[in-house]
């Protein structure tokens, strides 16, 4: 019940976008698969996305469970609070963003989290500006976000008016040597609204990772350090002529192994890859 | 039955009185062979059997059995194995070792699918057999020595067509972890060398006087040639090319490297130790058991040394290297050394130096010499263990049992389970393999579960344990047990698509069955649960299915940043699985009727 869950808010109407931004393209993957990835990367609890009803959603790993709004057009704040309600006896806080972050840092998602001790909103602000969705709420918001939707009252800064909110400054934020490390424009929390920020934000080079090589994939037994540009493990791989395979798999910053081509990779990044028959 | 065995058995074991080389054929009957295949599982079978129930494992009449399989003598390539299998004086409960090379081949070709020992000779002795032809022969010229310079020895005295398996000195003064040795092969972990040296054996040695027939030669034949092409594969690519080695800097970089008695897992001075640059300053030659086609030996000598060189692997580098903080690589390479001439398990001689080393940090160990990181004072400990001297009588025990000595706490940071030293896989990170190490019959072990594998295959969470994981192991043991029964090498694991499938197919050439996946599966079951019986029998408790405090105490930063945790309730909750899958009661205890077999209860 300590754990963080993530949760993605998908649906909304996307109007200045003109389509949804969910299934947009960056550097090989979709914005709401990077999102999720970079939620489960930066967490230890479950990842959920809430969608309206029915939308259509690109592919997505297993273990992202997703949740339908009851209706359409009620904003934000339903979704927090369908998502909450789902959470409720599994995790104690949910860090809650929307889909449309594709520089969100896992570095930016544990600041935030750090904070939720004696919080039951922590509130990144951002140029000036508060980020509802690029925050961390209490489950046991849950119910007073629902009466809220309930009466009407959609605005997420409804349900700050009787919840202990920390807001985190640009100041506090940056005091983390790590996220001022990855981050240090915070541009986590840029958003991509409007066909000018999304071609904006393809033409920002991918993140710049390290692929490290071992054992026979590196030949000779030197590790083989190649610096390449991709913002998936699938590319990062490629990018030194590998295939993850049966064979073959790899980590991220050592952590957990996988085979997921569409894994999310951020600036720094190292990734190892190796033979797949452990052991010996 | 035994007049007309399955294809590739004899239908008999041979027991043999040391004390005076008696012997009488204990005939197997088919059902049994069966049920248990051979090697380890033949072997846990045996030990039922002729095994006096809580005999001590150092006592004349405690069996000592080598074990053959009905695949050795077959073109299948890494077939030519043996188990070694008895009591353990490190773990007082069932140990099982796989060795492999000529001595397989010819022991089983003695016309016996086990050569079991008991009874202990009056003066050190080198036992032989050839046929049915049992004798004994004076050791005192070998005594003392190496098992290598004892293994020449005793074929350059007996003469052409001799394989010999013996023990070093460790073996002869009873150190708990004392192995048996083959051609540089060894029956590593258990301490079956004290076991061989309570009998006063300096050595068995095997003359071929028969053959043996598969059932259908042309269908052996032709899975011979489809197993050696597949075993030249991508799938072992790993082993071939720099051997186990190939895990030292991947294992490092996935905060699974055992450093400093496993007080962190990533070892900051790694590099010396890699493949690569170990490479760069000595030639490396590569060799294969008999009838293997993989090649996975990889041996080190310096460039323009002499001899044969220092075989290395990932598991005798990790615990001689990182495990004691050791970065020097001409340290670990003659600590490799000093253990293969004593005839010691560098697994558990590491981890037993490293908790000797900690000891002595925390002032609980009067050896102010012995520091992490100091490759002389590893190599003084060894050879203090090898010789009876200094702290070597305590470090000989094995960690629990001197951490019993020492007291103070030391139990708590003593790596091991039931006695014996975790191999170098971090429990924290790897928590399938956490499970399969605290479960498994033999103690802490990475040969007869293999968990890490799904720790390391990207389709489990390798720091939340939980059902996936108890699956895992599972199903880990139940692969192991067949392929250490039939015998195959593990190596060979990563090119079956369908293993149960494929080694019923094996076995039903070689003996003419019509086994399949179904039953495969049951007899894997079968022998896990009968070594597990094996060891109620002999003062399992449940405690003894259980982790050392410091890995559920402790937790572990990984180069990612994230925590590693092992809670005590996460582990007892993927134990509580584990028993429920396996049919066990909720204290471990197989159930009355949990299999059809005599050896599924204590008697």
């Amino acid at each position: 019940m300590a754990e963080t869950a993530g949760v993605v808010l998908a649906g909304g109407r996307s109007s200045r976008m003109g389509t949804s931004k969910a299934a947009l393209e960056w550097h090989g993957s979709t914005l709401l698969r990077r999102v999720t990835g970079i939620l489960a990367r930066g967490l230890e609890g479950p990842v959920l996305v809430v969608r309206a009803p029915g939308q259509p959603l690109p592919p997505l790993p297993a273990s992202v469970e997703v949740l339908d709004d009851p209706a359409e057009g009620n904003g934000p704040l339903q979704g927090i609070a369908v998502a909450l309600a789902a959470l409720a006896d599994r995790a104690g806080t949910a860090f809650v963003c929307s889909a449309d972050l594709p520089l969100l840092h896992p570095a930016f998602v544990r600041r935030v989290v750090r904070a939720s001790d004696a919080a039951d909103v922590v509130l990144p602000v951002v140029g000036g500006h508060r980020q509802p969705l690029a925050a961390c709420y209490r489950t046991c918001l849950a119910g007073a976000a629902g009466r809220l939707v309930a009466a009407g009252r959609l605005r997420p800064a409804y349900l700050f008016e009787g919840a202990r909110v920390v807001q985190l400054e640009e100041g506090e934020l940056l005091g983390d040597p790590a996220l001022r490390l990855a981050d240090p424009h915070l541009d986590s929390v840029a958003g991509v609204n409007t066909p000018a920020d999304y071609r904006a934000a393809r033409n920002r080079p991918a993140p710049q990772v390290t692929v490290r090589r071992f054992g026979a994939l590196a030949g000779g037994g030197e590790t083989g350090d190649r610096t390449v540009r991709a913002a998936t493990l699938g590319a990062a791989v490629a990018a030194v002529g590998v295939t993850l395979d049966r064979y073959v798999i790899a980590a991220v910053n050592g952590d957990q192994t996988s085979r997921d081509h569409e894994l999310p990779l951020v600036g720094g990044d190292v990734v190892t890859v190796l033979s797949a028959d452990a052991g010996g | 039955m035994a007049d007309s065995p399955p294809g590739g058995y004899f239908g008999r074991a041979l027991v043999i009185d040391v004390r005076d080389a008696s012997s009488r054929v204990m005939p197997l009957p088919e059902v049994v062979l069966r049920n248990h295949l051979g090697g380890v599982g033949l072997g846990t079978w045996l030990l039922h059997e002729l095994g006096p129930v809580g005999a001590d494992p150092l006592a004349p009449e405690s069996p000592l059995a080598f074990v053959f399989s009905p695949l050795v003598g077959t073109p299948l390539t890494t077939s030519a194995k043996f188990a070694v299998v008895a009591k353990s004086p490190l773990t007082r409960m069932l140990t099982d070792a796989l060795a492999s090379s000529h001595f397989a081949i010819s022991g089983k070709l003695t016309g016996h699918d086990a050569l079991v020992l008991v009874g202990r000779a009056e003066q050190p002795s080198v036992l032989s057999v050839h046929g049915s032809t049992v004798a004994l022969h004076d050791a005192h010229t070998e005594w003392g020595r190496s098992a290598a310079d004892a293994e020449s020895a005793v074929r350059a005295r007996l003469g052409g067509g001799w394989q010999v398996a013996s023990i070093g000195p460790a073996g002869e003064r009873g150190v708990r972890y004392a192995t048996i040795s083959h051609d540089g092969r060894h029956a590593g972990r258990g301490g079956l060398g004290a076991v061989m040296g309570s009998k006063n054996l300096k050595a068995l040695a095997v003359h071929a006087s028969t053959k043996v027939a598969p059932a259908d030669p042309t269908a052996v034949l032709a899975a011979a040639r489809d197993l050696r092409a597949r075993s030249l594969g991508r799938a072992t690519e790993k082993v071939r090319e720099l051997g186990t080695m190939a895990n030292v800097l991947a294992y490092n970089a996935l905060s699974t490297l055992p450093t400093r008695n496993f007080q962190q897992a990533t070892f900051e001075a790694v590099s010396p130790l890699a493949p690569g640059e170990l490479a760069a300053a000595r030639t490396v030659v590569r060799s294969s058991c008999a009838s293997c086609s993989i090649g996975c030996a990889h041996a080190y000598r310096r460039k323009g040394g002499s001899g044969k060189g220092v075989r290395l692997e990932y598991q005798n580098v990790s615990a001689l290297g990182p495990m004691c903080g050791v970065s020097d690589p001409d340290a670990v390479l003659a600590a490799s050394a000093r253990c293969d001439e004593l005839g010691i398990d560098t697994i558990s001689a590491g981890g037993t130096v490293a908790w000797a080393m900690e000891c002595a940090e925390r002032k609980l160990l009067d050896a102010p010499w012995l520091r992490f990181g100091d490759g002389s004072a590893l190599l003084r400990a060894l050879d203090e263990i090898g010789a009876g001297t200094g702290i070597g009588p305590l470090l000989a025990l094995g960690s629990r049992a001197a951490a019993t000595v020492v007291g103070a706490g030391s139990l708590a940071f003593a790596a091991q389970v039931k006695g014996l030293e975790l191999p170098g896989y971090e429990p924290r990170t790897m928590q399938a393999m956490a499970l399969g190490m605290a479960v498994n019959a033999r103690g802490a072990d990475h040969n007869r579960s293999g968990a890490y594998e799904a720790d390391l295959s990207g389709e489990l969470d390798r720091l939340r344990g939980g059902e996936a994981h108890v699956r895992a192991a599972v199903e880990s043991e139940d692969r192991a047990a067949v392929m250490d029964s039939m015998i195959l090498c593990s190596f060979l694991r990563g090119i079956f698509d369908e293993p149960f499938v494929e080694w019923a197919a094996l076995l039903a050439a070689v003996t003419g069955w019509d086994i399949d996946a179904t039953e495969l599966r049951a007899t894997a079951q079968r022998i896990v649960l009968a070594k597990r019986a094996y060891n109620l029998r002999e003062g399992w408790q449940p405690a003894d299915d259980w982790l050392p405090e410091r890995f559920l105490s402790q937790d572990l930063t990984m180069a990612s940043g994230r925590t590693a945790s092992l809670t005590p309730q996460r582990l007892r909750s993927m134990i509580d699985g584990y028993y429920a899958v396996r049919g066990l009661d909720p204290d471990g205890r197989p159930a009355t009727g949990a299999m059809p077999d005599s050896h599924a209860s204590p008697r």
